[in-house]
């Protein structure tokens, strides 16, 4: 069964953010199944929807992974299952 | 398929990361009443043996839930049958033993606290009732993990006064047994009035005797998120201000009740009860306190906070009980002194007095709660504030509960540094006047009017 979290990072903008972020997804061999992201007041901010088997790769490895890239290139990325947030707004 | 937005995606990460929004404890309550036995110590061993084996896997199974949603778990505890009501006898020393155990086991597992080192005495006492508050100053100034709380008072039954004296003593005795560490055996302590039996906050959490053989029971928190919306929102009118809060406490409740359905599957419990208290720690930012000042209060203790506080306590169970049919606990808004950095300010500056603390208690959560006073407080006087919170929740049919600390040696006005959640806060003035006369009648103060609802 696939899970799908949702990939956030906040930060300051700079060339190339998206590309790494998405370059550590595949190199964890998930999926990027949608992709949002804004410039506003020099601040970047993208969601991601990423999905995954357990044959691909772990939710703590896929953390681990972007946390290390979001102290590299100076976001703050969380990684957090879907349900959390299809939960919290709805009944 | 739930939508989602992207509004909501960014608004659940900021709570998290900026406003301190957490679970504050994962509870599992433990029947014990399967583990009775004639000797205490084969009782102890049975009861340390069902908590490693029922609660073994609660810490692991809370950080992989932690993990998975990004939503820290701060507490991981276990909640149990009160003791006296599974270890008979009137040895006092048998209940120590039983609170080693305790404190073995939760060690063992790797939890902050086990709460249940109980009884119920709002009629009278059983002789285990007896031994085990008799026990109670040595128990848990001699563990580090255990809590321990006793229901003196209750609608239907009234208040047992004599029970009132003896647990001022026994307050007294702890503030002394834990002098050096500015007695804080004292906070590890709950006098209640209507105990519930799924609450799954310390120090007062334990499974009552209508409870299932285990469950899983969920508290809450997020004041820094209330705070945060309440903040931005200067010029919105109270019934405005009351929707706010109300739609902030559904979203809050929503992700604890997200933690107990998925928790008490992993740990095949039954899904116990979400909390819906809003409980401060000394962290800046995750305060009642600054929830009141940011509804236009200079400080809490100025008049007016006993409304505010009201509509708060109000608004919170309004939006938290749409979020979840599993509501239960204390369920309102914590007003704890020293775990409540500007709580504790108030108080220290003047603002906030313990005869407010006492009114702000008829509109909320648990009552006169981690409230420092002086050392040398005759017990009478501690008997006696004991009985005004047991007053307060007998007559409104609600949990009133007393967590005072008299700091051994310490004056008003000087500080007691409890660590960690517990906190700081300064010693409170108390009213000098006696009342050796009225506790000297003894008895019990008879049930109110209000118990006669059938």
């Amino acid at each position: 069964m696939r899970t799908t979290v949702i990939v956030t990072a906040l930060g300051l903008d700079s060339h190339g953010l998206l590309a790494q972020v998405a370059t550590t997804i595949a190199e964890q061999d998930a999926n990027v199944d949608d992709v949002s992201q804004t410039v506003a007041n020099g601040m970047f901010t993208m969601i991601m929807f990423v999905s995954f088997d357990e044959t691909e790769t772990t939710m703590s490895s896929l953390k681990a992974a972007l946390e290390a890239t979001g102290e590299r290139i100076g976001l703050q990325i969380s990684v957090q299952h879907e349900n959390i947030f299809k939960f919290m707004h709805r009944i | 398929m739930v939508f989602i937005t992207e509004q909501e995606i960014l608004e659940t990460v900021g709570m998290i990361r900026s406003e301190n929004l957490d679970v504050r404890a994962v509870t599992m309550g433990i029947s014990l009443f399967d583990c009775s036995d004639r000797d205490p110590h084969r009782a102890a061993e049975r009861i340390h043996a069902k908590i490693v084996q029922r609660a073994g896997r609660l810490v692991k199974v809370a950080d992989e839930i932690e993990e998975k949603y990004g939503i820290p778990i701060v507490n991981k505890r276990v909640s149990l049958t009160p003791i006296a009501q599974v270890v008979g006898g009137d040895d006092p020393a048998a209940y120590v033993e039983v609170a080693h155990a305790l404190d073995a086991a939760a060690e063992e597992i790797g939890i902050d606290f086990v709460g249940g080192f109980s009884a119920m005495v709002q009629k009278g006492f059983t002789r285990g009732d007896a031994a085990l508050i008799e026990a109670i100053p040595e128990a848990i100034s001699s563990t580090q993990r255990v809590c321990s709380s006793v229901n003196v008072a209750s609608t239907r039954a009234g208040i047992n006064m004599d029970a009132v004296v003896r647990m001022a003593d026994v307050i007294k005795a702890l503030s002394r047994l834990t002098a050096a560490n500015d007695s804080i055996g004292c906070a590890k302590l709950v006098v209640f009035c209507n105990v519930p039996e799924d609450n799954p906050f310390m120090a007062g959490a334990l499974h009552g005797s209508g409870e299932p053989e285990v469950s899983v029971n969920v508290a809450i928190s997020g004041p820094g998120v209330v705070r945060n919306v309440v903040e931005h929102h200067p010029e919105a009118s109270l019934i405005e201000l009351a929707d706010l809060i109300k739609r902030t406490t559904f979203k809050i409740t929503r992700v604890g009740e997200l933690v107990a359905r998925e928790a008490s599957q992993m740990l095949h419990a039954q899904m116990g009860i979400i909390d819906l208290s809003l409980a401060p720690t000394p962290a800046v930012g995750d305060s009642i306190a600054e929830i009141l000042m940011s509804m236009g209060l200079e400080q809490v203790g100025a008049p007016g906070t006993t409304a505010a506080l009201a509509l708060l306590n109000d608004a919170v169970k309004k939006g938290g009980t749409m979020a979840t049919s599993s509501t239960g606990g204390l369920s309102g808004a914590f007003i704890p002194v020293s775990e409540d950095a500007a709580m504790a300010k108030a108080a220290a500056d003047g603002a906030l007095s313990i005869e407010k603390l006492e009114a702000m208690t008829a509109v909320c959560s648990l009552g006169l709660d981690m409230i420092v006073v002086p050392g040398d407080i005759p017990s009478n006087s501690l008997a006696g504030m004991i009985a005004d919170v047991m007053a307060i929740g007998m007559i409104n049919s609600k949990t009133t509960g007393a967590r005072l600390i008299p700091a051994y040696g310490k004056k008003v006005g000087e500080w007691v540094k409890l660590g960690g959640l517990f906190g700081e806060a300064p010693v409170m003035a108390v009213s000098q006047a006696g009342n050796d006369a009225f506790l000297r009648r003894g008895g019990r103060i008879p049930a109110p009017l209000q118990s006669l609802t059938n």
